[in-house]
């Protein structure tokens, strides 16, 4: 996966987060994640299909979930609902859609997005592709966008 | 005046009312589906003068219900708006080309959406 494809998701994250939500938020350096089945309780997850194929996979702790999905749909929740988890996953949706227009290397469709919750749970991530991790801390509480991407064939 | 809201997120169904309440589009006039097949059958039920679409949808997706409503003759005309992550030009491009009215990409401020709508509820 070539570092130059991070750059659409983290544009795109920044945008959704930063932007348009307002949340104050510092991304940290995107890394290489060798156990990217330790992810926060809440992770939602949408699939890349067409010119190659990918996971984009966005994860928070249950309050931040909580939190972030209040900010977004302008409602105060205080538990982790059926609305925060439909919001958790329109949030990978904006995130993955957005982040499309700038990975000019590929025509994509996205998946519709699953939230799953827990802490044992495991991630079909594509085989032999790296997972790379951008990490951010925020206001709301720390978040990662996890993204594995295959080059092109 | 009946306007349908079709996505299938019910957070962003709630935005998407609000907005409208807000902007004194009385609640009476909504009409809300979670994807296109149901959208489809509303459509077929009475008339709707403004859809506001999602792209992502299980079962019939948005493009596929865009251009299934513009097949039929009483929707050849009516303001079909896409409001949607999908951002990449080959995804406006095929939305313009199947008839799309106006093309949103999410996220959008309150504000702005309703600059961009509003037109539509005045005619």
């Amino acid at each position: 996966m070539k570092a130059v494809f991070i750059n659409p998701f983290l544009n795109a994250s920044i945008n959704l987060f930063k932007t348009f939500l307002d949340v104050k938020l510092t991304n940290k350096n995107p890394y290489i994640n060798k156990d990217a089945q330790n992810l926060h309780e809440i992770s939602a997850i949408i699939g890349l299909a067409g010119d190659t194929k990918g996971a984009v996979v966005l994860s928070f702790e249950r309050e931040t979930a909580i939190k972030m999905v209040s900010r977004f749909s302008k409602k105060n929740y205080f538990a982790l609902t059926r609305e925060v988890i439909d919001g958790v996953g329109e949030l990978v949706n904006i995130l993955a859609g957005n982040a499309k227009k700038d990975l000019l290397d590929f025509k994509l469709t996205i998946s519709l997005p699953g939230v799953i919750t827990g802490s044992k749970y495991k991630i079909n991530w594509p085989k032999d592709v790296p997972v790379i991790t951008i990490p951010f801390e925020s206001e709301l509480g720390d978040f990662t966008v996890n993204v594995s991407l295959k080059d092109k064939d | 005046m009946r306007i349908l809201i079709i996505d299938d997120s019910m957070v962003m169904r709630n935005i998407h009312k609000n907005i409208l309440l807000e902007n004194k589009i009385p609640e009476e006039s909504f009409l809300e589906a979670q994807d296109g097949t149901t959208a489809l059958m509303f459509a077929r039920k009475e008339p709707i003068d403004i859809f506001l679409v999602d792209w992502n949808m299980p079962g019939l997706d948005g493009l596929e219900l865009l251009k299934t409503l513009r097949g039929m003759e009483q929707y050849s005309s009516t303001p079909i708006i896409m409001i949607t992550s999908e951002a990449a030009k080959y995804n406006v491009m095929e939305a313009i080309e199947a008839g799309v009215t106006d093309y949103i990409v999410k996220p959008i401020k309150d504000r702005v959406l309703w600059e961009k709508i509003s037109k539509y509820f005045t005619k």
